[in-house]
């Protein structure tokens, strides 16, 4: 039996437990957080044998083989430090740290105490990822990624909604170093990391607050981010985060020299673009068919999914946990690797860096700097 | 015991009167006119009122209590029209803060708390926003040993309206949900822990604390149609309440009852149920909306079909393991959904309400407010 310990019984929290609940030879030994009532209503609703108000309390006496840490990100690094020196394997929520100097002191010293560890970049998992990640694998592109597009976005146009969130002067995202969008993009940019094969690729980033958070008085969460990535004449990426435009996308377009793939999470759909073009009026005419065929081919899918009870809203959590705990129990390889993990938070750091620069000089950043 | 302008006991069959009250005598009141009366949630859409209804009391040093992004309009047209020698402080701060609760707390002798996490679907959130807060303004409250009166604003949301004593009747006498997160409905899960607190504070340190249950709340321009009337769905309404009553309250008469809570004598530990005179049927009141707001299209569901929907999506949501979520339970169909009938006698009987606006009228005036909202918008 595998014990599970969640600290941090938060909103995240709930998708966490009622994911480990389902997951056979599981048992979640334990729940802390420092307001003891958020962890008795985790326990009131998931089977969790007790409460903890503290982290210390939870290692000695529940004695987790995995922690889960779905508190506030400042506190990712010293509570997945106790742990890891403790010998539990961890599982930390994105953002994974706050800055890639502690992202490195801890897959440093999990590999020293030989304990495993992930991020949780479960958007990574859903369905339609893993069936992109097969076609990427599978050589569909034709060679290494030539360019990618990745879109993740976060709706806040209801101004009565941005109110809430952004008028506590105290929240906790505000402590961040990258505000609101550190909380968000890790999921947009890890999907540009996976694809890429140098460690240290260029940044240009360029961000500011939207007119609409302007009106409600805000001048220092950045909500529109644009940015591009390049490796040395190789790979480019453009990402793009936006609290406006609509449609709201999570989506994902990678090209090949030979073929491209767009994989539209909101949807769940997965487009096959076909490079090679048929002749004449044909290409007018053929492709849509072969178009309209890829988006019912979707839909079988899809419904299939859901009738076969296998297309939960988190069911990229869940594999994600699954994978996480068969690489703990059987030393499968882990479901994401720590260069992946490491290369999105050097390349966050690096675009909060930028848009630092850019707000103290009064403009917006648009010179090139190389990934530490 | 109070004295007011009205008789008292009467239930849902007495017809409206709508009786201007007499000015409340501050005699018959636990508190004095300039003792300290704080509203959590004043900036709200009930806060508002109570603080409005307290000014015509004759209430003199009132603290209102707001999120720091809360808009301030309503508060501030009252402010504006207080009467000479009235002082409104507002203060901004967190409830989830026990510094802000602290301060907000000092030398308080009524505590009206109405703010809560509201609208929420996630189970945390709305628990930290209704139980945490709450917990923190009780330990702030017992600090200070002026505390009279603790007003907890509850919600009907909150009975199992099963196995009830008198059949059909819903009254404070009535079973709360002792499972709510079975309910699949954050709100009921946080307000049902919220008052499970306040019952323990009462308990064990002795706070003097009152529960309001207002029923469906309406007025102003929020044009929402409560649940119990029927669901918005694909561009089409499914009209699930039928024949049945409808509990609603008017802004201003749940006011009347709120701010009647904290100030009558002898009530400590009791709960109340808000619901107006002269209740409309679903039916009817959808008809009305449609000739006086606007117009959509609707389809009835007969309340055996709307069970056994329920129970078909509690069914599969259980067997797959959530895929779709427990929002249509049988539970919430016997809260919202099953012919019931309401009563007003206890709050009549012990707190002397009666309601200031007439349901006819009432209807009216949010009617008239929502074409305007829709107007205007």
């Amino acid at each position: 039996m595998l014990k599970v310990a969640i600290v941090g019984c938060g909103k995240i929290a709930d998708a966490h437990a009622s994911v480990i609940q389902q997951i056979p030879g599981c048992e979640i030994v334990g729940a802390c957080d420092r307001e003891p009532l958020m962890a008795t209503q985790l326990q009131e609703r998931f089977p969790v044998r007790k409460c903890f108000p503290e982290v210390a309390e939870l290692v000695s006496e529940a004695r987790p083989d995995v922690v889960h840490i779905t508190t506030p990100p400042a506190s990712h690094f010293e509570i997945a430090k106790f742990c890891l020196e403790h010998g539990c394997h961890v599982y930390v929520e994105k953002p994974f740290t706050v800055d890639a100097g502690q992202g490195q002191r801890l897959v440093d010293l999990a590999e020293e105490k030989g304990v495993k560890l992930t991020a949780g970049h479960n958007h990574q998992f859903s369905h339609v990822a893993r069936r992109m990640r097969a076609l990427v694998a599978s050589g569909y592109l034709g060679g290494t990624p030539v360019h990618m597009e990745s879109y993740y976005c976060y709706d806040l146009s209801n101004r009565s909604y941005a109110r809430a969130l952004l008028g506590d002067k105290r929240h906790w995202v505000r402590i961040l170093p990258g505000g609101l969008l550190q909380n968000i993009i890790s999921h947009g940019i890890a999907r540009i990391a996976e694809f890429l094969t140098t460690d240290a690729p260029q940044v240009i980033a360029y961000g500011f607050v939207s007119p609409l958070l302007k009106s409600i008085g805000e001048t220092e969460i950045v909500d529109e981010l644009r940015v591009i990535i390049s490796e040395e004449e190789r790979t480019t990426a453009y990402f793009t985060f936006s609290s406006q435009m609509r449609p709201s996308l999570h989506e994902f377009r990678i090209y090949g020299p030979k073929n491209g793939l767009i994989l539209d999470q909101n949807h769940e759909i997965l487009i096959q673009l076909r490079g090679a073009k048929f002749k004449s009026y044909a290409d007018h005419f053929i492709p849509p068919v072969l178009f309209a065929k890829q988006h019912f081919a979707n839909l079988v899918g899809n419904a299939k999914l859901f009738l076969t009870k296998d297309f939960h809203m988190d069911s990229g959590m869940k594999f994600l946990i699954e994978s996480f705990y068969r690489s703990i129990r059987d030393g499968a390889p882990l479901p994401i690797s720590y260069r992946e993990i490491l290369l999105t938070t050097r390349i966050m750091d690096t675009i909060f860096e930028q848009i630092r620069a850019g707000q103290s000089q009064g403009r917006v950043a648009y010179q090139a700097q190389r990934v530490p | 015991m109070m004295t007011r302008g009205v008789r008292a006991g009467s239930n849902e069959t007495t017809p409206a009167r709508g009786v201007a009250l007499e000015p409340a005598s501050h005699e018959s009141f636990i508190v004095a006119p300039d003792d300290r009366i704080l509203i959590t949630g004043a900036a709200g859409f009930i806060g508002s009122c109570v603080v409005e209804s307290l000014v015509d009391h004759g209430f003199r040093n009132l603290v209102c209590f707001v999120r720091p992004s809360s808009g301030l309009a309503g508060i501030e047209r009252i402010i504006n029209q207080r009467p000479p020698g009235v002082r409104i402080d507002v203060i901004k701060g967190n409830l989830l803060s026990r510094a802000d609760c602290e301060a907000a707390c000092t030398d308080v002798a009524v505590l009206y708390h109405l703010a809560a996490g509201t609208g929420e679907k996630s189970f945390p959130d709305a628990f930290m926003n209704s139980v945490v807060a709450t917990r923190n303004l009780l330990d702030a409250s017992l600090g200070h040993a002026r505390l009279r009166r603790f007003v907890l604003v509850s919600s009907f949301t909150v009975y199992t309206n099963r196995g009830k004593p008198r059949r059909r009747l819903l009254d404070e006498s009535c079973p709360v949900e002792e499972r709510p997160e079975l309910r699949g409905d954050a709100y009921c899960f946080a307000k049902v822990k919220q008052e499970q607190l306040v019952a323990e504070y009462g308990r064990n340190f002795g706070v003097p604390y009152v529960v309001v249950r207002p029923g469906s709340v309406y007025g102003g321009s929020k044009s929402q149609i409560t649940g119990r009337v029927g669901l918005g769905t694909f561009g089409l309404f499914l009209h699930l309440g039928g024949s049945n009553t409808i509990p609603f309250t008017y802004v201003d008469n749940c006011a009347e009852a709120i701010v009647l809570a904290g100030l009558v004598e002898g009530v400590e530990g009791e709960a109340f149920n808000v619901v107006d005179d002269d209740l409309p049927s679903s039916r009817h009141f959808l008809r009305q909306y449609k000739k006086n707001v606007r117009l959509f299209k609707s389809v009835y569901v007969p309340h055996a079909i709307s069970h056994a929907l329920c129970y078909l999506w509690e069914k599969y949501s259980k067997r797959s393991k959530g895929q779709l979520p427990s929002a249509f339970n049988r539970k919430r169909w016997h809260v919202e959904w099953k012919k019931t009938r309401y009563s007003n006698e206890k709050l009549k009987a012990k707190l002397g309400w009666a309601p200031k606006v007439p349901t006819a009228e009432a209807m009216g005036r949010y009617f008239q407010s929502c074409k305007q909202g829709k107007q205007h918008a």
